[in-house]
């Protein structure tokens, strides 16, 4: 906690007429993470992005980044952001290259290699000097992130970068954004509403519901195998597999439907099992809760449903 | 400042990228080619021959010819009065006439400002909405510039493009005329009717108040297209808007014209011909300060309005 945070939310708030859209963020984002903002939709994901980057006046609290209020000293502030709000939407009449220059004059410094340095690490190639019209989604989404690192920013923002790609589109994106973050110590602020998107790539996630932050999880934590983790076994029968682990085990077991689950570290599993066959019983299958964040992320939201 | 004149040259790509912007200047060149090649093959009753040497005599002819058209022609009696007091001025005052030429083709086309008027409207009105149209405009704004100098940047652009539109309408007009008409000289002088009768008249001094008079209902009405789809976001009630107005607008003067605060709509005050040539105004008591000041109050507000709704707006939805 010691490094200065790249970007700082401080009690943001905003109402919109006399409702309450967002009701009071505070965190902050360092420098070489990937943040994951996490929520259903409606939550205000995307309301909060807009007041990150000024697109939206704030109705209280303020966005530092770099130590600079977004509301006071905008250029200052919005020097250092690059980002996507929602789609990627491009003028489609004009080249990929050309867009690209529309926005490298816009900002102070920006060569004509540093476009094309951008355009080689998203990997458009000489699509890049067709129309931005005939580009897919995945085009589009990379001349999004193209535009937005033009300015070399120490923080990028991507609204749902992985809305309406293929899963290879999606696995691209996450290893430009694990990239920029290990290598080129860009703060990284990923939102989405299914966690299954970008789990892999964020280190931290917060998840929002109703405008508010409702828990910040570590990811890595959720990766640690040694950590304790509900196996389910389908095994028969299901008494004498329950008292055997129990008295083993030295810990509850329950049972559900036709099912034991056990608190069981990853290494111990094939262990268990192991045991479980020997004595004669019969093991229909094993499997582990797919991460302890996903429940939480149920807990936590409930469905994934508009409220 | 450099920065600006980057935006400026952003928007002016924006711009010449499109198809639609070469469509109304491709408009602009046919009708002009168009209508000098009627003028010239077609019977349109413009004097192109040279009088010769006794031209005085010639004119007395015409007149007695079109005298006599007149008792067996109806229609003749409406239009042959007007050539016949022309000529009586050329006569009273020694004044060999010219022959119709390129420099009068540009002074006639200065009528074609109401259609630069029209593509101007169209351009001003989708400068600012189409980047919300395209979603655009998210990308544009979160740039370290403030959106003071984007929007003027845009509007800028709108006056650089009728600029554009407007010389190029004159090149052509020029070029086309002295090619089908020839030219009478640098700056031959013409005899014009006005509303005290006919004058003398440098030919230049008119091109330059017939555009003139143009470019102010021009530059209200862009404004005034650019300030709607600023707040409103859409260029069809933009456009719309602007050009009802700007046909319906001298109708709807004459409709209230018998009330005095009439002298204070914009549309009254566009028209500026009407302080000049021996006219008299369309409603009693106002003058050409009167109306300057009007419409640089209206331009104010216009820009005052595009300009709070353009920087205040939270940027949502698309």
């Amino acid at each position: 906690m010691a490094e200065k945070a790249a970007m700082t939310l401080i009690g943001l708030k905003k109402t919109i007429g006399s409702k309450p859209i967002i009701k009071g963020l505070t965190f902050e984002i360092k420098r070489g993470e990937v943040f994951g903002f996490l929520g259903p939709n409606g939550a205000g994901k995307t309301t909060t992005i807009r007041m990150m980057v000024g697109l939206m006046d704030i109705t209280e609290g303020d966005v530092l980044i770099e130590g600079k209020s977004i509301k006071d000293n905008f250029k200052e502030a919005v020097r250092h952001v690059g980002a996507i709000v929602e789609n990627p939407e491009m003028y489609p009449f004009l080249s990929g290259w050309k867009n690209l220059q529309q926005y490298a004059r816009m900002t102070e410094g920006v060569s004509q290699e540093r476009i094309k340095e951008v355009v080689e690490l998203v990997g458009l190639g000489n699509a890049i000097h067709e129309k931005a019209g005939r580009y897919s989604l995945g085009m589009r989404q990379r001349l999004g992130i193209a535009q937005a690192l033009l300015h070399k920013p120490s923080i990028l923002i991507l609204d749902e970068p992985t809305n309406g790609l293929d899963p290879s589109g999606i696995r691209e994106i996450r290893k430009y954004i694990r990239n920029l973050a290990e290598k080129e110590n860009v703060a990284v602020i990923v939102s989405s509403h299914l966690l299954s998107e970008i789990e892999l790539m964020c280190d931290r996630i917060g998840i929002i519901k109703k405008g508010e932050l409702i828990a910040i999880e570590d990811v890595k934590t959720v990766e640690d195998h040694s950590a304790l983790k509900d196996v389910h076994i389908e095994v028969h029968p299901l008494e004498m597999a329950k008292d055997y682990l129990q008295s083993e085990m030295d810990q509850t077991i329950a049972i559900n439907k036709k099912e034991l689950i056990v608190s069981a570290k990853r290494e111990d599993i094939p262990q268990i099992l192991k045991n479980l066959v020997n004595r004669g019983m019969d093991v229909y299958g094993v499997r582990i809760l797919q991460s302890t964040l996903e429940d939480k992320f149920f807990d936590l939201i409930g469905e994934n449903a508009i409220e | 400042m450099n920065n600006f004149l980057k935006l400026v040259w952003n928007e002016q790509i924006k711009l010449y990228a499109k198809k639609s912007t070469w469509i109304m200047i491709a408009l602009i060149a046919a009708i002009v080619i168009g209508a000098g090649l009627l003028a010239k093959f077609m019977d349109s009753g413009i004097q192109t021959e040279e009088y010769g040497a006794d031209w005085q005599s010639e004119l007395q002819q015409e007149n007695a010819a079109l005298a006599k058209e007149m008792e067996e022609d109806e229609f003749a009696q409406f239009s042959n009065p007007f050539t016949i007091q022309k000529n009586e001025y050329y006569l009273e005052n020694d004044i060999k006439p010219l022959p119709y030429d390129g420099w009068e083709y540009v002074l006639e086309n200065a009528a074609l400002t109401s259609l630069l008027s029209l593509f101007t409207i169209i351009i001003a009105a989708g400068i600012v909405s189409n980047e919300f149209k395209w979603g655009t405009i998210k990308l544009l704004l979160i740039r370290p510039i403030s959106r003071s100098k984007i929007l003027l940047s845009k509007y800028v652009s709108v006056l650089l493009f009728a600029l554009m539109l407007l010389v190029s309408m004159l090149a052509a007009s020029w070029l086309v005329g002295a090619l089908l008409f020839g030219l009478n000289g640098a700056s031959p002088m013409i005899v014009q009717e006005t509303a005290a009768g006919f004058e003398q008249t440098s030919v230049l001094k008119e091109i330059l108040l017939g555009y003139g008079f143009g470019m102010v209902t021009l530059v209200m009405m862009a404004t005034f297209a650019f300030m709607i789809s600023t707040i409103f976001r859409s260029s069809g009630m933009a456009i719309g808007l602007a050009i009802f107005l700007m046909f319906a607008g001298n109708t709807l003067v004459m409709f209230v014209s018998q009330y005095s605060w009439s002298k204070y709509i914009l549309f009254a005050n566009t028209n500026l011909q009407q302080y000049f040539n021996g006219n008299e105004p369309i409603i009693e008591g106002m003058s050409l300060a009167f109306s300057l000041t009007v419409l640089a109050i209206y331009f104010a507000i216009f820009l005052a309005a595009a300009w709070t709704a353009f920087t205040k707006r939270d940027i949502a939805g698309n």
